[in-house]
């Protein structure tokens, strides 16, 4: 008898678990896209920010492409050192203290808020370094952000490769670098892609390591590495924060809701690629 | 030949893995260095038990204490929401649903937490604190509960995947066992999973804090950035929040501006303890 | 003629001894089977003559003379390539066949589109996959049957032209028939190579081998031709172990 109350308090407990899941997506999702539909246009994507206070008219643009650029400087960054960093730890480090530091190192890094790093961005790259706001400097700073994101899965990827092949090619008398570059590295191609879209993803999304060290309110497509830029998360911030428009606001926050589900659409055609090719 | 390409390649490696390790320690040193000059006025125990914050007065009222709290309190509601939720979704996941609607259901999940805060912090203003502001005529909807609520749906993700990966396996080991015994799957759960989970979901507990203290955007616009003492619908602030706020006013290299930093300073060794924590939860947990 | 001179071999992992004071002599252009229980060191000899053995966590002590000069003073590169290895699991490259075949070539130099045709051509020959592959080179090997695969494996091993072919029981994976066709591949090889296989099948060792080692516990009990050691051996263990008293 009491089993049976027991039973159906937990599966009550599952259902509204679930239900209240699902709602929350389907709301998130569909009260971005009825709202903010209604501002997008051709005008809306491709112009500057005008009027008085800056943005009430106009486009977001330069917010857009700065998006891009911030995330494609962020991945390269990441990536160089990402992959390195997990090709080290899985094929060239002896040591298991080593692994262990390194892999606490990561979890650290990965534990720092991204505000702090827009303090360390501001710090060390706009005014140590005199970068001053850039997009060098926000794209950077997003680069550490992702960093080890992409390390870990990265590593994982690596790890997974199945030892037999590898030994078959050492076997040959085929070097260790050789073997990596024809064998180990093809095979984890499109995870480690996969990898660094999604990574791009958060890269574009993040607003506070770039408030200090990129994004200003208003600024032209960019023209060289060292031009401050727009950026999307940023621009919503500022229109809502600053009370500008409310209508634009809903609308950059569905362009940047659509870009983000283009990069993850892409990660995942990568994923089913994959799995057809075993 | 082949012998020095072999040579090269693995020092680069090398050296771009000991660049990655050193960015760690040039972020705490960096941070350190600007909020040091901050230290010398006031010593980092008044700065953190200090009740005040004010950046237009002297030193000595440049305190975090209030700020502390709130950090940690809105992550708290914010984990309270949450858990009962992720942990039950766990449960489904590795349980209940096989292959391609789990797939489904993870999709969704990692949807979530792909969501750019700014987009948490809009809609939380525009919904949640609204919503109090209508329903139950708050003065203003901004307060502690706003911002755990926005924390909660962007912690779920965490919780979810942490609690899912260690149950799937647990799943697995005791079910078919537990099968042969004939009892129900509710049963076994409730009796063998559950408590099985104990560690894994006090991991995920832990991530989320984690998660939650360092968060800026979202809470930023729904907490109503005021720096006193927390109070459940009442407005607060927190270090994430103050920082972004407030570092674009500050003068570089004023009182205010290191104060700033060594608020920082003080957020980012909170979260390095709770990161090693995570580290050592993770490691005993794989043994 | 003695192709392979191992001498007081002991082989280690960490504090783990796994073959104690080991002394054989292999002979040229003859297959060598080395039979024993499991975990008595069996692969791990086969992992120390092609210097595996280090990749592997491992140490060695003794002396392996490789036509006359020790081992050890060879590049390591080289003795891959003069003694070659297949294993138990068929590891095809994840790319076509054609790719499995010239990429050991290629890495050694060949660039030559017809040489390497002709390598791949004559390999597939070799270990007669010749007509059932033909005309899909470019197929992926991993689509290949597990037979298939295997003789694909011993092909690759055989483009960079070995004298000795190591192979760590390599029908373990595979059904009767398909042994049936390895078998008789490395009967025919033996004309041009020397093989060592490990094997837990004794009617394999019996069919096809000219010599059989018996290790036990890393110790070699006894060797001797093959059909010395089956029909009269002298040691009583190797007598209860061929009699299948103990696997």
């Amino acid at each position: 008898m009491l089993e049976r109350i027991k039973d159906y308090l937990f599966k009550t407990w599952l259902i509204m678990s679930a239900l209240i899941v699902v709602l929350v997506v389907v709301f998130l999702f569909g009260y971005i896209f009825i709202n903010g539909i209604g501002s997008i246009d051709k005008e809306f994507l491709l112009s500057e920010p005008k009027g008085i206070p800056i943005g009430i008219e106009g486009g977001i643009f330069p917010a857009i492409i700065g998006s891009l650029l911030l995330m494609l400087i962020a991945c390269v960054f990441s990536s160089i050192l990402a992959i390195s960093t997990a090709i080290y730890v899985v094929f060239y480090c002896k040591s298991e203290r080593i692994k262990s530091f390194i892999h606490l190192i990561i979890q650290c890094m990965s534990g720092v808020p991204s505000i702090v790093l827009g303090l360390f961005g501001y710090a060390l790259l706009v005014l140590y370094l005199g970068f001053g706001r850039s997009l060098l400097s926000g794209g950077i700073t997003l680069g550490i952000f992702i960093f080890p994101f992409i390390q870990i899965r990265v590593e994982k990827t690596l790890k997974e490769v199945d030892k037999s092949i590898i030994t078959s090619s050492y076997a040959l008398g085929v070097s260790e670098v050789y073997t990596l570059f024809k064998i180990i590295l093809p095979i984890c191609r499109a995870d480690i892609i996969s990898a660094i879209t999604l990574a791009g993803g958060f890269a574009m999304g993040a607003a506070s390591p770039i408030i200090l060290t990129a994004a200003v309110m208003f600024a032209p497509v960019p023209e060289s590495l060292f031009s401050p830029v727009m950026a999307l998360p940023f621009h919503l911030y500022i229109l809502t924060g600053e009370g500008i428009s409310l209508e634009k606001a809903y609308g950059t926050a569905l362009v940047l809701m659509l870009l983000l589900l283009v990069i993850n659409i892409i990660s995942i055609i990568l994923n089913i690629k994959r799995k057809e090719s075993r | 030949m082949l012998n020095i390409g072999e040579k090269l390649f693995k020092w680069i490696i090398k050296l771009l893995t000991f660049l990655s390790i050193l960015l760690l320690a040039f972020i705490v040193i960096f941070i350190f260095n600007e909020s040091f000059v901050f230290f010398k006025e006031v010593p980092i125990w008044k700065f953190i038990m200090g009740r005040s914050w004010n950046p237009l007065g002297p030193a000595e009222n440049l305190s975090i204490f209030p700020i502390i709290l709130g950090t940690i309190y809105v992550s708290i509601v914010g984990i309270c929401i949450s858990l009962p939720l992720g942990v039950g979704i766990a449960v489904i996941l590795s349980t209940y649903t096989k292959d391609r609607v789990k797939s489904f259901i993870r999709g969704i999940i990692d949807v979530l937490a792909g969501i750019p805060s700014v987009v948490y912090g809009f809609i939380g203003l525009l919904v949640v604190v609204k919503f109090f502001e209508v329903r139950f005529s708050f003065a203003a909807g901004e307060s502690v509960l706003a911002g755990g609520i926005v924390l909660s749906v962007m912690v779920l993700p965490f919780i979810v995947s942490t609690c899912a990966e260690s149950m799937d396996k647990i799943y697995e080991e005791y079910s078919q066992a537990s099968q042969a015994l004939g009892v129900s799957k509710s049963y076994m759960i409730r009796n063998i999973i559950l408590p099985a989970s104990k560690r894994s979901i006090i991991a995920s507990l832990v991530l989320a804090l984690g998660r939650g203290m360092g968060e800026t955007m979202a809470t930023m616009m729904v907490i109503g950035n005021a720096p006193i003492m927390p109070k459940l619908f009442g407005k607060t602030q927190t270090i994430p929040s103050l920082i972004a706020l407030e570092m674009g006013m500050a003068e570089v290299g004023s009182l205010h501006y290191h104060g700033l930093f060594a608020a920082g300073f003080v957020l980012m060794i909170m979260l390095l303890l709770v990161n090693v924590l995570i580290y050592f939860i993770k490691a005993k947990m794989d043994i | 003629m003695n192709v392979l001179e191992i001498k007081n071999l002991s082989v280690s992992y960490g504090d783990k001894l796994v073959i104690k004071d080991l002394s054989m002599d292999i002979k040229k252009n003859k297959i060598t089977a080395v039979i024993g229980p499991s975990g008595c060191g069996k692969s791990t000899l086969l992992t120390t003559i092609n210097l595996l053995l280090e990749e592997n966590g491992g140490q060695f002590t003794g002396q392996i003379l490789f036509n006359g000069k020790d081992i050890l003073s060879y590049e390591k590169k080289d003795v891959r390539r003069m003694i070659g290895m297949v294993f138990q699991k068929p590891t095809p490259f994840p790319f076509s066949v054609y790719k499995n075949l010239t990429y050991a070539p290629k890495y050694y130099g060949i660039r030559d589109k017809k040489k390497l045709k002709d390598i791949v051509e004559n390999t597939l020959k070799r270990v007669g996959l010749y007509e059932e592959l033909k005309d899909e080179l470019n197929r992926s090997a991993t689509k290949l049957s597990g037979g298939q695969q295997q003789r694909l494996c011993i092909g690759r091993a055989l483009t960079v032209e070995p004298e000795i072919l190591l192979l760590d029981e390599p029908c373990s994976a595979l059904d009767i028939k398909n042994t049936a066709n390895i078998e008789r591949l490395l009967k025919e090889l033996s004309k041009d190579y020397t093989i060592v296989i490990v094997t837990h099948n004794l009617s394999q060792a019996k069919r096809i081998s000219d010599y059989t080692a018996f290790i036990l516990d890393g110790k070699l009990i006894e060797y001797d031709e093959t059909k010395k050691i089956f029909s009269n051996p002298k040691d009583r263990r190797t007598k209860e172990y061929v009699e299948g008293i103990f696997g």
